[in-house]
């Protein structure tokens, strides 16, 4: 019924072209966040966009190890919010990256060891992207709301 | 309802009882080679006490490196940071009622705190550094959300390097 899934690896390519699409997004956005900055924050964005690339062909190429055809780039993503302004610009990087931090937690809860710390690795890069435009630290980067939940009581 | 706390890890803790002896057999044997805490039990209590020893670092360098005014709130911000991650890391660590009370893991005492405002930020972006790459090195074999968290933390610890570089950037020489 469902197409060919490599063996061993479920959840696994899944979740690495979600990943991959989300870089992809990332990258657009990163064009939009850079057209709106000049000077020192437009070469951050520039350093930003390129780490992306970077992590986007490393997942490219995790996919297609593992046998699968990697999601190919939309020509246009929607943007959680419209930029008119450098300030809205910043917000949209710091946005791009929580968004993204989150989606590397996805892969740090794969089974496979290299994915798993590949996906560690990139949690730590995009925080720190993240701090670094919003100026401030967060005690968890990409945690939900409700992955921080307080336990609850079963009975 | 039930299912849903699925995210949340409940930790093995059960399984340094004595589950033979609660069983009814082997007794004596068993109470001679009490076994050894779930994998899971032990990495976390590590990174419940690598938290410890931040938070008593940090407080040390508040009280007695002489940090103060606009350093002294930098520092603070980040040590509630790590009071989070604490208690976040405690909350995961579900010891069963009756259980054997978790071992008092007191961080050993701290390394000598440098008596300079600069010597302690140093010191304090050392200990981040080094406490980050701990945190990575305990995903592997953790179940997938301690894994997540984990992560997180390291994350964060990673963060708060360039928060101290730039605290001691504004400190005069």
């Amino acid at each position: 019924m469902s197409g060919h899934v490599p063996r061993g690896a479920p959840a696994t390519i899944p979740a690495l072209q979600a990943a991959l699409t989300a870089e992809d997004a990332t990258i657009y956005g990163y064009g939009i966040v850079g057209a709106y900055l000049s000077g020192n924050s437009q070469a951050t964005a520039t350093n930003d966009w390129l780490a992306h690339q970077v992590a986007r062909d490393r997942l490219e190429a995790m996919v297609r190890s593992l046998g699968a055809q990697p999601t190919a780039a939309a020509v246009a993503y929607q943007l959680p919010a419209p930029v008119h302004t450098a300030r809205e610009a910043v917000s949209l990087a710091v946005l791009l990256e929580d968004r993204i931090t989150t989606t590397y937690l996805g892969l740090v809860a794969l089974s496979n060891a290299s994915i798993r710390d590949f996906g560690a690795q990139q949690v730590q890069a995009s925080a720190l992207r993240a701090a670094a435009w919003r100026g401030g630290t967060v005690a968890f980067p990409g945690m939900t709301a409700a992955a921080l939940a307080a336990p609850r009581r079963q009975s | 309802m039930a299912a849903k706390p699925t995210r949340r890890v409940v930790l093995a803790a059960a399984a340094i009882l004595p589950l033979a002896a609660v069983s009814g057999c082997g007794g004596a044997d068993v109470l001679a080679t009490p076994p050894s805490p779930a994998a899971d039990v032990v990495v976390l209590r590590e990174a419940i006490t690598a938290e410890q020893l931040m938070i008593t670092h940090y407080t040390a360098v508040l009280h007695e490196a002489g940090a103060a005014g606009s350093l002294a709130a930098a520092l603070d911000s980040l040590l509630a940071e790590h009071r989070a991650h604490l208690a976040q890391l405690r909350s995961r660590l579900v010891v069963p009622a009756g259980g054997p009370p978790a071992p008092r893991t007191r961080p050993s005492p701290t390394a000598t705190v440098p008596a300079t405002a600069s010597g302690g930020v140093a010191f304090l972006r050392a200990a981040e550094q080094a406490a980050a790459t701990a945190m990575l090195s305990r995903l592997r074999g953790a179940p997938a959300s301690l894994a997540q968290l984990f992560a997180s933390i390291g994350a964060s610890e990673a963060t708060h390097v360039p928060v101290l570089d730039a605290a001691a950037a504004r400190i005069a020489p």
